[in-house]
């Protein structure tokens, strides 16, 4: 990586690619072209003064645009599977017309699926029906398949990434502890939490960019602590200030989780169909407000079976190919990475509680 | 160099035709707020005129619309509409409708008004030199929410105000059509010029005057600013804003007086709830319209005062103070510290 060559990150506008960008900046290692799909997920980036296009992978002309003078690229767009399977393809098909010298493709450890044990990268792939997981999985095959071509990809598999900036692992979970609804889960959240704090993302990201070793290589990143679902929620709960956690029975939260779920994806077709009516609604009448609120909170602070499965799950995701090839070394235990997590949500005054104060 | 005219255009008289009007600038403001609310004003819509350098987009939108006429170039308007409603980027507020005001033409301008206080200020004495009208979009202050602070202000019921507290914060959504918020068009200012725009205005309303800034912190790293702090004084009067874009919290203003309070919500006009000489809080129910209506009042206000026949509900002048404040914000404004922005020696 040098300062002269342009990086194209695709998915910038999301947390990954949004920090991967800001890194480079940051770092002055190279120029950063920060790929988003429209204009709405820029506030973030724009804080910095670098180059943001539109890049939206679905969209051919967009990504001819976005790759001129591309030397590198990053690609962390995700989102429903056509932009995940046939957007991986048209960044892969772009970047092998381009000639550049590394196209790294974030996946996921998802790849793996229910698989349980120690998974080093030669675990197979395993199809679950989740759509994420499946989606990545069609996406990596095509990457294999442009890596045949002569297209010099690099896979890397994540599993749970948290801090600044992270919706599902430090945003909302940090909601759903102050909620007061959220607790431990006995054996549902015994399983193994995978965590990396994004930096230590960043710095595995940016050694499979530059090392030589890297090409044609799929590597896991995981961090360096290996703690439960139960130990990850008591530690964050106890960072951000909070009262000690209760124990929520494990059939209860099946139960809830159960009966939740219609009501969930009521609402989320409600929230698609009918959102400008129902905003009307809201600002209108405050008993309906109320009501829409408290289903919300309801909804977000409830558990979907899906999380209990992984909450559950008991498998470790190893990091011994990608120490020995890569040279990767994760910097961040959990106490570390909740530390700058906290401040974060502190800063956007989502944290009165914590003892940053 | 802008050429004022030596006469004083006269309004167009509602016994002749209807207004011509040109609506400038096509984006997500056009779409979603000034067309509709034209589009109420059947009179106006066969002499309406719609104006984007994206001709096609233009295009787009009078077919949705039911507009006969589009431009590319907002120059040929110049001599062909009564009356402008400027929903351009923000950097092109001030150029563009100084061409229009030199005129003699009514604008109605898109919040915030200016960049600057200096350009704003120079519409306003254009606007006075020339005798046109320059009307802006701060629609909030119709809001009876906002409106019921300032009537308690007034009416001195409760005494001073000696605190305000402010807080927006909202995931921007915005869907805006050229990215001029954040693309190299635009300026290095974000969510303190944007939804500071009105949050500032009613501070400055409600004081009826400029505060004094104490703190101003922002996030910005090169680039606008995404989070916003400002912590202010005018007379006996303290207060802080926080603004957000990168994340939701509830939106909020909470004003307290020497013998008592208000507390309101943004996105809620019904109600406030008051709190009078110690007495527990009640909720007060407040005669509103929705917000679509609002909107409506302030481009039907327009018509009518490109006629002739109503003062601008908003006029320009009055909200001069509140970019003064928001340039004092930036000006005296430092980073917040984010630790989490330490760059590791394996990144670098």
């Amino acid at each position: 990586m040098t300062s002269n060559e342009t990086i194209l990150v695709t998915g910038s506008g999301g947390f990954i690619g949004g920090w991967i960008a800001e890194t480079l900046y940051l770092s002055g290692s190279a120029n950063v072209r920060a790929g988003i799909r429209s204009w709405s997920s820029a506030a973030r980036l724009a804080r910095f003064p670098l180059e943001i296009v539109l890049c939206d992978v679905l969209d051919k002309e967009s990504i001819t645009q976005a790759m001129r003078g591309v030397t590198c690229v990053i690609h962390c767009a995700i989102g429903a599977r056509d932009v995940i399977v046939q957007g991986t393809e048209n960044m892969l098909g772009a970047a092998l017309g381009s000639g550049v010298r590394r196209f790294v493709h974030l996946s996921t450890c998802e790849v793996y699926g229910h698989a349980s044990g120690q998974i080093d990268e030669t675990s197979p792939y395993q199809y679950t029906g989740n759509p994420y997981g499946d989606a990545k999985i069609d996406a990596e095959k095509l990457c294999w398949e442009y890596r045949e071509k002569g297209l010099p990809v690099t896979i890397l598999r994540p599993p749970i990434v948290y801090g600044p900036f992270s919706t599902d692992w430090t945003l909302k979970l940090a909601r759903r502890l102050q909620s007061g609804n959220w607790g431990i889960f006995n054996e549902y959240g015994d399983g193994v939490c995978n965590l990396i704090y994004i930096t230590d993302l960043i710095a595995g990201v940016l050694l499979a960019a530059n090392h030589e070793c890297a090409v044609g290589e799929a590597f896991n990143l995981n961090g360096p602590e290996t703690i439960t679902w139960n130990q990850y929620f008591t530690r964050f709960n106890a960072a951000l200030g909070l009262p000690e956690l209760g124990t929520i029975k494990p059939q209860g939260a099946r139960l809830r989780t159960t009966l939740v779920e219609p009501v969930r994806s009521a609402a989320k077709f409600a929230l698609t169909h009918f959102r400008a009516p129902l905003r009307r609604i809201s600002q209108r009448f405050r008993l309906a407000r109320l009501a829409m609120q408290s289903a919300e909170r309801s909804l977000t602070t409830s558990p979907r079976s899906a999380e209990l499965n992984l909450y559950s799950r008991n498998a470790v995701y190893l990091t011994s190919k990608a120490q020995a090839v890569l040279g990767y070394r994760p910097k961040f235990d959990i106490d570390s990475g909740l530390k700058l997590s906290i401040l974060w949500l502190d800063h956007l005054g989502l944290c009165p509680n914590a003892s940053v104060h | 160099m802008v050429k004022t005219p030596n006469q004083t255009r006269k309004p167009v008289t509602s016994s002749g035709s209807s207004p011509r009007i040109a609506l400038i600038g096509c984006g997500a403001i056009a779409e979603l707020y000034f067309l509709p609310a034209l589009a109420k004003q059947s009179s106006v819509l066969g002499f309406l005129t719609l104006v984007d350098q994206n001709i096609d987009r233009a295009r787009k939108l009078a077919e949705a619309f039911g507009v006969k006429q589009y431009l590319a170039d907002y120059r040929e308007a110049l001599d062909k509409a009564d009356g402008v409603i400027i929903a351009l980027p923000t950097q092109l507020h001030h150029p563009v409708s100084m061409e229009f005001l030199s005129r003699g033409v009514p604008v109605l301008c898109e919040k915030p008004l200016a960049e600057s206080a200096d350009k704003a200020r120079e519409m306003v004495e254009l606007a006075n030199k020339t005798g046109a009208v320059l009307a802006t979009n701060y629609s909030q202050r119709l809001w009876p929410q906002f409106a019921k602070v300032k009537e308690l202000i007034v009416e001195r019921s409760l005494g001073e105000p000696v605190d305000i507290k402010y807080y927006v914060g909202e995931l921007f959504k915005w869907p805006t059509v050229s990215g001029f918020y954040f693309n190299a068009i635009g300026s290095v200012r974000g969510v303190l010029r944007d939804r500071g725009a009105h949050v500032m205005d009613h501070i400055c309303w409600w004081l009826g005057g400029k505060p004094k800034v104490i703190i101003s912190q922002n996030d910005a790293m090169g680039g606008s600013e995404a989070v916003a702090y400002v912590k202010f004084e005018h007379n006996k009067c303290k207060g802080e804003v926080k603004l957000s874009w990168l994340s939701s919290f509830p939106c909020k203003f909470f004003v307290e007086f020497e013998r008592g309070s208000i507390e309101g919500e943004v996105s809620y006009p019904q109600s406030v709830l008051l709190n009078i000489g110690g007495r527990p809080q009640k909720r007060v129910n407040l005669k509103s319209e929705s917000y679509t209506a609002l909107g409506d009042r302030i481009v039907a206000n327009f018509i009518r005062v490109v006629v002739g026949k109503e003062k601008p509900l908003v006029p320009a002048i009055d909200v001069l103070d509140s970019i003064s404040f928001i340039d004092e914000c930036y000006a005296a404004a430092t980073r917040f510290e984010m630790p989490w922005y330490g760059i590791p020696e394996v990144i670098k």
